[in-house]
């Protein structure tokens, strides 16, 4: 009977085995962390072992923004027919003048817009058969229009714009 | 030249460029440990005891490990020491990146996430550099390093 032989390569005496590498990583990474702290406790700007209070890590929360597209105070969407109005301002800013038929829902630069808001907001603009979202704000750097504009675009209402130059540029007695 | 030839001769420019990698990647973590420090707090994943630890230990591993590689010197042990540290830099990343934690890697230097996001990029980067790492690992038989250098003498 034949059988088929298989040939073994010999392993390369040159090479050490992993098992006696890992024990050689081990040994050099305490001896490198021991170096580190050595050196460290003579730098006179040396950290201490253990940090007495947390770091101030500053990682900003991703924001839900979606495409918004600016267009001019004079542009005919603005006033179009199919066109929902939303002010960003204050409820005060808004009981002083505001664009006919809009709605005032306030951009609050601290807190994102109530879910319930969104979606009371979302109903109004599906029940008005409206195809365009126009939001306008204080018209200030940063705009507050602009940004609630890319809060509601970011929760899925598509055919956001906003108003550059916000409700100063639309409105008479307005300043931004 | 056999598969296995040509893979040894590959290892060594590639242990070459590992090696140069992580000796720049730690200079500027040597040179500002609280740098590091603060970049290792923002991942949020170490207990606050062991953050400035692992900034003070974990430059001298890279420095040293990519110092092996350079001069091929111990260059398994090396190679082990650099594939333990992507797999460690890799979870990190990847546990960042589910967070949605927009910040930067800290990789090279601690710069603002702006400059340096991380990204599904940044892993498959790593992710290519363990690959190398492990070519390093099984292919690498000390040409033009001291482990050759020391075996010819011996023989």
């Amino acid at each position: 009977m034949t059988g088929a032989t298989t040939v073994r390569r010999p392993p390369d005496a040159s090479v050490p085995s992993l098992a006696r590498s890992a024990v050689e990583a081990a040994l050099i990474g305490l001896v490198c962390a021991a170096v580190g702290l050595v050196v460290n406790g003579i730098r006179p700007t040396g950290l201490p072992l253990v940090a007495a209070e947390p770091y101030q890590t500053l990682v900003p929360c991703p924001e839900p923004g979606g495409p918004v597209e600016a267009v001019e105070a004079g542009d005919p969407v603005v006033a179009g027919p199919r066109t929902f109005l939303v002010d960003a301002r204050s409820p005060e800013a808004f009981a002083r003048s505001h664009l006919p038929g809009a709605v005032n829902l306030p951009y609050d630069w601290l807190d994102p817009v109530p879910e319930s808001r969104l979606h009371e907001l979302a109903t109004a603009i599906a029940s008005s058969r409206s195809t365009t979202v126009v939001v306008y704000g204080d018209g200030g750097r940063p705009d507050s229009g602009e940004h609630l504009g890319r809060e509601i675009s970011g929760r899925g209402i598509k055919n956001v714009h906003f108003v550059a130059g916000g409700a100063p540029a639309l409105l008479t007695g307005e300043e931004p | 030249m056999t598969r296995r030839s040509a893979a040894a001769w590959l290892a060594v420019p590639v242990r070459w460029y590992l090696g140069v990698l992580f000796i720049g990647a730690c200079l500027h973590k040597i040179a500002d440990p609280r740098a590091f420090a603060v970049d290792i707090a923002t991942y949020d994943i170490l207990p606050l005891a062991f953050v400035n630890l692992t900034a003070i230990a974990l430059p001298w591993i890279e420095l040293v490990a990519g110092a092996m590689l350079v001069v091929g010197f111990r260059v398994r042990a090396g190679a082990l020491l650099i594939a333990g540290m992507m797999a460690v830099f890799l979870a990190a990343l990847a546990i960042a990146l589910a967070r949605d934690l927009d910040m930067s890697c800290g990789c090279f230097a601690s710069q603002g996430a702006e400059s340096d996001p991380i990204s599904r990029l940044t892993v498959l980067r790593d992710l290519v550099w363990l690959a190398l790492t492990t070519l390093v690992l099984r292919c690498d038989r000390g040409r033009f390093g001291i482990d050759g250098w020391l075996d010819r003498r011996s023989s």
